[in-house]
C-alpha cells in the first residue's frame, strides 16, 4: 500500500497504487434540488451504451429516492454498516477508509450485490410505510416525512476501488482526463471491481462475461460536448467539466468555484476514501445528521451557501448555466446580468442571463373577448 | 466356503476398481485420446491423487478451504495430453451473472525445459508457464446453451435490442456490426466474451495478474457432472517440457463457484511431477 493524499478528507492515506493525478481530471455537479426523478438521464444513458445482450439490467446512470432507494438493494447502507461508526473532526476524517480497513486477503473492504438486489430499481421507495395512512398520518406542514432524488454515474474516482481490486490490473484511469474504463479485451470477469466499487457502479455481463461501467462519454468529452445523461436532464441539474486540486483552485472554472471557491458541492461519501469526482450540491429539506453522513461536514454549510444564493450574483448566475449548453464549458465569467461560458481560450460558447425574462399575460384577452387560461 | 469364495473375490474386484495412487502424474501412451471423462480408457489409468492448498500468497486469496483433492490422470498420442481431472463437488455451477460464478479448473505446465522451475504460482517474469482452462459455463454453451438472456434468466422480458429492429436485415452486415457495438468485449475479441466453441482455452501467464490467452495453442476438452461429482478431460499440444524430457512439473488448480472462487481465489497444487511412461520395447 502506498500513501497518497485524499484533499476530500483532509489527510494522507494508503491506497493500493501511489499517486498519480491525471493531467485534466473529469468531474461533475449535481444541483439535487433540481432532480425531479423524470429518469431521462437513465433513459438516455441506456439508450445509448447499455442496450445489448448482458446489459438488460444495468444502469450506469440512475436516479433513487433516498433514504429507502437504492440501486442496487442497499448499496449505501451495507458498506457504511461493515465500516461501521466513523469521525471528523475539523473537516478532517479521523475513520478508516475502505481501503484502510481492508480486512486480510483483500485489497478493498467490499461486498457483492446479489442478483436480485438488482431486480426492481425505483419500486416502492417513495410509498408510504409502517401503516402510516392505516393510523391516519397526513400530509402537514411542517411535514416529518422527506426524500430527495439522488442521480448517480460513475464517480471517476481519483482513487478507484475498482481499479485499485483488479487482480489483472484490466481498469485503468485515463491520463488526459482521469476517466476510469474497464478494458473489455483484458478483463476476464472476476467481478472483484464490482465487491470493491462502494457506490456499486461497475457491473457485471453474463454474456459477455467481462465487466462493464459508466465511460463519462468520453467519446463526447474528447470533443467538447458533455455526457448524454447531462445534456439531456431536462432539470438542467447537472454540469460537466474538470476539476483541479484546491491548491489550483481556478475561480474561472465554474466546477472549482462551485466545488473550492463556494464550497456549495460536496463529494457523494467522501469518507470512503475514493476522493470521487461527482459533487453534489445537498437537498435543502434533509436532516442535517443525514445529509453529513452522505456528503461529510460541509453539508450544512453547503446548504446555507446555496440558500444564499439569491443574494448573490456570481453564484445564482453560474448556476443558470447548468443544462444550458452540450458544449463543456470550462471556464466562465459574469458581466453584469449576462452570464457567459467560454472555452480554454476565453472564446464565447454561451451566454445566458442572470434572470430569465418575465412575460405577465393579461388575464383577458380583448382580441377574442375571452379569458386566459394558465395553460403554456 | 462358497460364500467365503464370493468374499474374496469381491475384494480382489474392489482393489482392482481403486488402484492405488502413483506419486507422479503418469502419462500413458495411448494410440489415440479421447475428450470423454467417462470413456472406458480412463479405467485402468494410474491415478494420482494432489492435495489442494489454499492460494492464500498473493491478493486477492481465499482464506477458507474448499475442495480437498484432485484427482489427476494423463494419456498421450505422442502429440496432444489429456488430462482427466475429478473432484468432489457437492453443486453444480454453470451459471454466470452477477455474484454468481462457475465451476472450474486448470492444468498448468512450464513453457520451456530449464534446469530449475518457474514459480508454480502462474510463473514469473521471463520464465512462462502455460495454462489450459476449463470451465463449467463454457462448456454449458458447447453443450448447447443458447446465447440469450433467456437462458440465463428464463423469465427475463427483454422489449426491444437496437439491431434487432424491423429495419435491420437479420445477419446483415449492418445488423452484425450493430450488435458488436453494443458488445464490447466480443467487439475487442476477448476470448472469455463468447460465444465459445470449445469449453477449455490455452493461456500463457508470467506472474500473478499477467494471464494471456495463448491462440496458437489448441486445447479441447470436455467436462460432465454426476453424482456430486466432476469428472473434466484437458486436451492440449503435447509441451515441450514432456517433449524434451520424459519427467517434468505440472500444477492444477479448482475453482469451486458456489464458493465465489474465481481469478485468484481457488484451490491449488504446487508443483507435482509428472512422468511419461516409457514404451515397453
Amino acid at each position: 500500500m502506498a500513501r497518497v493524499n485524499n484533499w476530500q478528507i483532509g489527510r494522507e492515506m494508503s491506497y493500493w497504487y501511489p499517486e498519480s493525478r491525471p493531467q485534466k481530471q473529469f468531474a461533475a455537479i449535481f444541483d439535487v434540488n433540481k432532480c425531479i426523478a423524470c429518469q431521462t438521464c437513465t433513459l438516455a444513458c441506456k439508450t445509448t451504451w447499455t442496450s445489448g445482450k448482458g446489459q438488460e439490467y444495468m444502469l450506469w446512470n440512475n436516479v433513487e429516492s433516498k433514504p429507502y432507494g437504492f440501486y442496487p438493494l442497499a448499496w449505501d447502507v451495507n458498506i457504511l454498516s461493515k465500516l461501521g461508526p466513523q469521525s471528523w473532526k475539523d473537516g478532517k476524517y479521523e475513520g478508516q477508509t475502505i481501503f484502510e480497513s481492508a480486512p486480510a486477503g483483500e485489497r478493498v473492504l467490499g461486498w457483492r450485490p446479489d442478483e436480485l438486489d438488482y431486480a426492481h430499481p425505483n419500486v416502492g421507495e417513495d410509498d408510504c410505510a409502517g401503516a402510516m395512512i392505516e393510523n391516519g398520518a397526513a400530509l402537514a406542514v411542517p411535514h416529518m416525512s422527506w426524500f430527495y432524488y439522488l442521480a448517480r454515474i460513475c464517480n471517476h474516482c481519483t482513487y478507484p476501488a475498482c481499479l485499485a481490486s483488479c487482480p489483472r490490473g484490466s481498469i485503468y484511469k485515463r491520463p488526459e482526463d482521469g476517466i476510469v474504463l474497464v478494458d473489455q479485451g483484458r478483463c476476464r470477469g472476476y467481478q472483484e471491481c464490482v465487491k470493491a466499487c462502494p457506490y456499486k457502479k461497475v457491473f457485471y455481463n453474463p454474456m459477455t462475461g467481462t465487466s462493464e461501467k459508466c465511460i463519462a462519454c468520453f467519446p463526447k468529452m474528447e470533443q467538447g460536448l458533455q455526457p448524454q445523461c447531462f445534456v439531456n436532464c431536462i432539470g438542467k441539474i447537472r454540469m460537466a467539466g474538470y476539476i483541479s486540486t484546491p491548491d489550483k483552485a481556478n475561480p474561472e472554472n465554474p466546477i472549482d468555484y462551485l466545488v473550492h471557491i463556494k464550497k456549495v458541492a460536496l463529494p457523494l461519501f467522501p469518507q470512503f476514501g475514493l476522493e470521487p469526482n461527482v459533487y453534489y450540491i445537498p437537498p435543502v429539506h434533509a436532516p442535517a445528521n443525514y445529509l453529513m453522513q452522505m456528503f461529510g461536514p460541509g453539508a450544512w454549510d453547503a446548504i446555507r451557501t446555496y440558500e444564499s444564493a439569491k443574494d448573490d450574483a456570481d453564484l445564482a448566475g453560474l448556476m443558470g448555466l447548468f443544462g444550458c449548453s452540450e458544449q463543456v464549458l470550462p471556464r466562465w465569467k459574469r458581466v453584469n446580468d449576462s452570464v457567459i461560458g467560454l472555452d480554454e481560450k476565453g472564446k464565447e460558447l454561451v451566454r445566458v442571463p442572470l434572470r430569465e425574462p418575465m412575460h405577465v399575460r393579461a388575464a383577458f384577452d380583448p382580441k377574442y373577448g375571452v379569458q386566459r387560461t394558465n395553460c403554456p | 466356503m462358497v460364500l467365503g469364495m464370493l468374499l474374496i473375490v469381491g475384494l480382489l474386484s474392489s482393489c482392482a476398481k481403486s488402484p492405488k495412487p502413483t506419486p507422479d502424474v503418469v502419462v500413458v501412451e495411448r494410440p489415440a485420446l479421447t475428450l470423454d471423462p467417462n470413456d472406458r480408457a480412463w479405467k485402468d489409468l494410474p491415478e494420482h491423487v494432489a492435495p489442494l492448498l489454499l492460494q492464500d500468497m498473493v491478493d486477492p486469496r481465499l482464506m477458507e478451504p474448499s475442495t480437498a483433492v484432485v484427482h489427476v490422470q494423463a494419456m498421450t498420442d505422442g502429440k496432444e495430453i489429456a488430462f482427466r481431472l475429478s473432484w468432489d463437488d457437492a453443486t453444480m455451477n454453470d451459471m454466470p451473472g452477477p455474484a454468481k460464478f462457475t465451476d472450474a479448473c486448470a492444468v498448468q505446465l512450464p513453457k520451456k525445459a530449464e534446469p530449475d522451475l518457474p514459480a508454480p504460482q502462474m510463473g514469473e517474469t521471463g520464465r512462462l508457464v502455460e495454462i489450459a482452462f476449463w470451465r463449467a459455463s463454457w462448456q454449458a454453451v458447447v453443450d448447447g446453451r443458447g446465447d440469450t438472456i433467456k437462458d440465463l434468466q428464463p423469465n427475463a422480458s427483454v422489449d426491444h435490442y437496437p439491431f434487432e429492429a424491423p429495419s435491420l436485415q437479420p445477419g446483415s452486415t449492418e445488423q452484425q456490426e450493430m450488435q458488436q457495438r453494443y458488445s464490447p468485449a466480443r467487439a475487442t475479441g476477448n476470448t472469455m466474451a463468447g460465444p465459445r466453441e470449445r469449453p477449455v482455452e490455452c493461456l500463457v501467464a508470467a506472474g500473478p495478474g499477467t494471464l494471456t490467452p495463448d491462440p496458437a495453442l489448441k486445447a479441447n476438452g470436455s467436462g460432465k457432472y454426476a453424482k456430486g461429482k466432476w469428472a473434466v478431460v484437458i486436451s492440449r499440444p503435447l509441451p515441450e517440457v514432456l517433449r524434451a524430457a520424459p519427467r517434468s512439473q505440472a500444477a492444477f488448480a479448482v475453482w469451486e463457484g458456489s464458493h465465489q472462487e474465481v481469478g485468484a481465489r481457488k484451490m491449488r497444487t504446487g508443483w507435482v511431477p509428472i512422468v511419461r511412461e516409457q514404451r515397453k520395447s
